[in-house]
């Protein structure tokens, strides 16, 4: 009977595995497939499971690394992905796993580990959570890593998110057979009376603990950057740093602090134009270079930068006209680049000072 | 030593297992004859390409001066081949570079090989692998030997096809995919040796590298890239559970010196990634230049490009052998554009250090010790708050291959200077996987040409654009050919750097172009993507 039962969960937790195999249809997923396909496979995504904030970060990071994304396919390309990979419903505990955990969920773009792995129960984690606590945790540890490097030896207790029973079982397959051999619990019984369906559940806790580990677990946001002296920022920001020479502390950057949390913002101040997504998920649309071309006759053209590479040049004039221009010898180009003086500071300013302008900043809700 | 996650002792030859099928190989391929000469593995003619990097050497330069800077200009498409032009409609970067081998090119993306005709891009056949999961982030390619091909899929498997039709001869598992490991190089072949190696850095599992038998595909011998307990290098992890579980895995190119009969390859990041609070040290052996025996797995020395690693440095760039000059004395030497933004030359006998220096932007390091390894700055490794590093986690230089000339002396290489903001996201006492990253950033890359002899760099062409990971091909004819940030696939003069030709692929190069000559007419191929695209000199003379 109880064989039975066992097969069934396994037969139902299987089928639940199964992940998709083709794109969903869904505003924005052309230009996910034009912009991500030239490099990944489409079906890399498949899987993952990530809010839209983590998608913005995801995709943002991606054009650091070369992905050719325009300000205005930014936010459908991440509208898209938000909306098709959403977050995994959290355990009822609601201190389990948190949005984008899962073995799907790794960073840079990455569908991870083997096709047939557990897909963790939330409710059976938390159940799970209660038997581990009552009989394991001692020995092993609040996240499973195992026991402290000063624990006594009558609770010191391996490594469970680095064990090879935990890490090859499904369902209990492995860790069942590894508990009916016995083995001592925190209240003294032999883990050989524990009945499977604890053992289906701390399954789930355990498999629960290992997906936290990965990339996109709850460990992937930076903890606090609010560390900085406010007072010390703004003398930076108005004396070496020159700041005040584009931007005003009432003028463009009135309420900065309000459009973007402390992380996006830090990212944003240092790093201007990378894309981010503000609060509320607006995204931010970054100032274009600027380009004048004289060519060796006609008049000198000044617009937005469309294109420049080591042959030819192209941009779009005040009327809106797309223009290009073989480079010879003789045609003399200018770039302005808006972000020229942040790239200038990756050179000049020191970590403690990135920090205190950011204070300064918070300061301008 | 035994590592206790794997039950294969280290470094020690292990007796083949016949198995019924591979008795079954090894007739096979007594009957199939014609054996590819090892002679054509250690001097390749100007008509092959015999495996990932050309040559053992890794230099990636070609004896061809058909196509040469005088006459650049009238190059042009010979063939086109689009892997997802199939049915099943898939796509995918082209990563590998393509093996040539009696006028066929064999190439691979995860799951899949080619076998495309080299004079016109006509498919001869293809290979599926079914899946059993694993990263699919791209696959360098294949190994020949004999009437095989060789590729590693990302669920773990060494899988040996016929050379002739892609039909499959046996595969072999070469990882634990419950451990997150994944399949990505292309193997090298050794004499008898088929060398594999594992990726992998999302668990805290350790790195190594195996030799394969040609015909069983029966593992050889394996090489933990961490230290025997008791060794005097264990005494750079705090203690031997963090060093088992410390990474180092082997996703890089390997080089191979017939004379000294050494193996070289990189090692990539410990484990924890970002997080180094458990694992004080230098923790070798990863992020280090390795030379092992092959015939024993032995290893014969070590040099560590990033000691103690907290930036995901991986330091598999190729280990390029450069048969060089350095003070009138003929030198075998060791060159390696690392990710960390160094170049190091070390002699290649023993492993010393010749030569450290900066090639890109790199704030990490608090200079150069005794060894000529760089010494990391505790004020750079991530921080809680944030800590502004350059290079990137993207690095300064990364898989694709550079490439020397012998003609000029000069190491090129697709360069960045770039910058991000490295964060610890985990603050637990003990850190596992990742626990933190990096975010942002900016980049610049350019093309380096590279003194061999005193690192210097002699000329810089600037890319328009962020960035480009495209690899490196040298020329006789004076040529470099390379894609740059724009999506062009270009060639410049191999002396000066000026660029001279240029074709926009539709999608930046994403392997090493290569360059080989058949009935006369001289091709240089490169992928861009999903696409692989051939270039002659189509026009009758």
């Amino acid at each position: 009977m109880r064989q039975t039962v066992w097969l069934i969960l396994g037969i139902g937790a299987v089928a639940l595995a199964c992940r998709a195999q083709t794109l969903p249809d869904a505003p924005g997923k052309a230009a996910y497939q034009r912009a991500c396909g030239t490099c990944h496979a489409a079906e890399m995504v498949l899987g993952r499971a990530m809010n839209r904030d983590q998608w913005g970060a995801e995709v943002a990071d991606m054009i650091t690394k070369g992905a050719k994304i325009g300000d205005a396919d930014f936010p459908v390309i991440v509208d898209y992905l938000a909306r098709s990979f959403p977050p995994a419903p959290s355990p009822a505990s609601g201190s389990g796993r948190g949005a984008g955990a899962g073995r799907g969920g790794g960073g840079g773009g990455l569908t991870m580990g083997p096709n047939d792995q557990q897909v963790v129960d939330p409710a059976a984690e938390a159940r799970g959570r209660t038997v581990y606590i009552a009989e394991c945790v001692t020995c092993h540890g609040s996240k499973a890593r195992g026991s402290r490097d000063d624990a006594p030896d009558i609770s010191r207790g391996p490594d469970l998110v680095r064990s090879l029973v935990v890490l090859h079982d499904r369902y209990g397959g492995a860790i069942g057979p590894f508990l009916a051999k016995g083995h001592p619990m925190q209240s003294g019984k032999s883990s050989a009376s524990l009945a499977q369906p604890q053992i289906l559940d701390l399954s789930h806790f355990l498999h629960a603990m290992v997906d936290e580990t990965l990339r996109g677990g709850p460990y992937s946001q930076p903890v606090n950057v609010l560390t900085g002296d406010a007072n010390a920022g703004q003398a930076f920001f108005n004396g070496v740093g020159r700041c005040g020479a584009c931007h005003s502390p009432t003028g463009d950057l009135a309420h900065i602090a309000a459009k973007y949390d402390p992380v996006a913002l830090q990212q944003k101040l240092v790093f201007p134009r990378t894309m981010s997504l503000g609060r509320g998920g607006r995204a931010a649309i970054s100032k274009p270079v600027m380009v004048t071309v004289t060519p060796p006759s006609g008049a000198r053209v000044t617009g937005i930068l469309v294109h420049v590479d080591d042959f030819n040049v192209a941009l779009r004039d005040e009327s809106g006209t797309y223009r290009s221009w073989k480079r010879t010898p003789g045609l003399k180009l200018e770039k302005k680049d808006p972000y020229a003086a942040h790239v200038e500071l990756l050179e000049v300013y020191t970590d403690k000072n990135i920090h205190d302008v950011l204070a300064y900043l918070e300061t301008m809700k | 030593m035994r590592n206790p996650i794997f039950p294969i002792t280290r470094a020690m030859p292990v007796r083949v297992v016949s198995r019924a099928m591979a008795a079954g190989v090894l007739v096979a391929s007594g009957l199939a004859g014609q054996i590819l000469d090892p002679a054509r593995l250690v001097h390749p003619g100007t008509d092959a390409w015999p495996m990932y990097n050309g040559d053992y050497s890794g230099r990636r330069f070609s004896t061809l001066a058909k196509v040469n800077a005088s006459n650049i200009d009238s190059l042009s498409l010979a063939w086109v081949f689009r892997i997802g032009a199939g049915e099943s409609g898939f796509s995918g970067a082209i990563k590998a570079t393509p093996v040539l081998l009696d006028g066929i090119l064999y190439f691979t993306i995860p799951d899949h090989v080619w076998a495309i005709d080299a004079r016109d891009g006509r498919e001869v056949w293809n290979y599926t692998w079914q899946s059993r999961g694993g990263i699919h982030i791209g696959n360098r390619g294949v190994a020949v030997s004999g009437n095989w091909l060789y590729f590693e899929t990302p669920d773990c498997n060494l899988v040996s096809l016929n050379l002739k039709d892609g039909t499959e001869r046996w595969h072999t598992p070469i990882c634990d995919l419950d451990q997150f490991y994944f399949g990505s190089i292309a193997p090298l072949v050794i004499k008898n040796h088929v060398i594999t190696g594992v990726s992998g850095d999302d668990l805290d599992i350790p790195g190594y590298i195996e030799s394969h038998d040609p015909e069983t595909g029966a593992v050889q011998w394996r090489w933990y890239t961490h230290p025997n307990t008791g060794d005097a290098e264990a005494k750079t992890w705090p203690n031997s559970d963090a060093m088992m579980h410390g990474g180092g895995m082997t996703w890089g190119p390997s080089t191979y010196d017939p004379e000294l009969n050494l193996l070289y390859f990189g090692t990539g990041n410990p484990q924890p990634v970002i997080a180094g609070k458990a694992r004080q040290g230098d923790n070798l052996y990863t992020e280090s230049i390795v030379a092992l025996n092959p015939d024993t797995g032995r290893m014969a020395w070590y040099f560590q490009s990033s000691p103690h690693d907290t930036h995901d440095w991986d330091a598999i760039e190729v280990p390029m052998l450069i048969d060089g000059t350095i003070g009138g004395r003929p030198r075998k030497l060791l060159a390696q554009a690392s990710r960390n933004g160094y170049f190091f030359l070390l002699d290649r006998t023993d492993g010393k250090n010749l030569v450290t220096a900066k090639f890109a932007k790199a704030n990490w390091s608090k200079g150069i010790d005794a060894k000529g390894q760089p010494i990391p700055d505790p004020a750079k490794m991530p921080q809680p708050n944030g800590a502004l590093v350059s290079p990137n986690q993207g690095g300064a230089a990364n898989w694709p291959p550079p490439s020397f000339s012998p003609l000029t002396g000069l190491f090129y290489i697709n360069a960045s200077d770039a910058w991000s903001i490295y964060y610890i996201y985990d603050d637990d006492e003990k850190p596992e996987g990742w626990a933190g990253n990096d975010r942002g950033g900016f980049s610049q890359t350019s093309l380096e040409a590279i003194d061999y002899r005193s690192g210097k760099i002699v000329w810089s062409h600037k890319w328009e654009g962020p960035g480009t990971r495209a690899g490196v091909l040298s020329t006789a004819g004076n040529l470099i050919f390379t894609g740059d940030a724009a999506n062009n696939f270009v060639a410049l003069n191999a002396t000066s750097g000026e660029p001279l030709w240029h074709a926009n692929l539709g999608s930046g190069v994403t392997n090493g172009p290569i360059a080989y000559e058949l009935d006369g007419t001289q091709y240089v191929v490169a992928g861009a993507g999903d696409t692989l695209w051939g270039f002659s000199m189509v026009r009758k003379p």
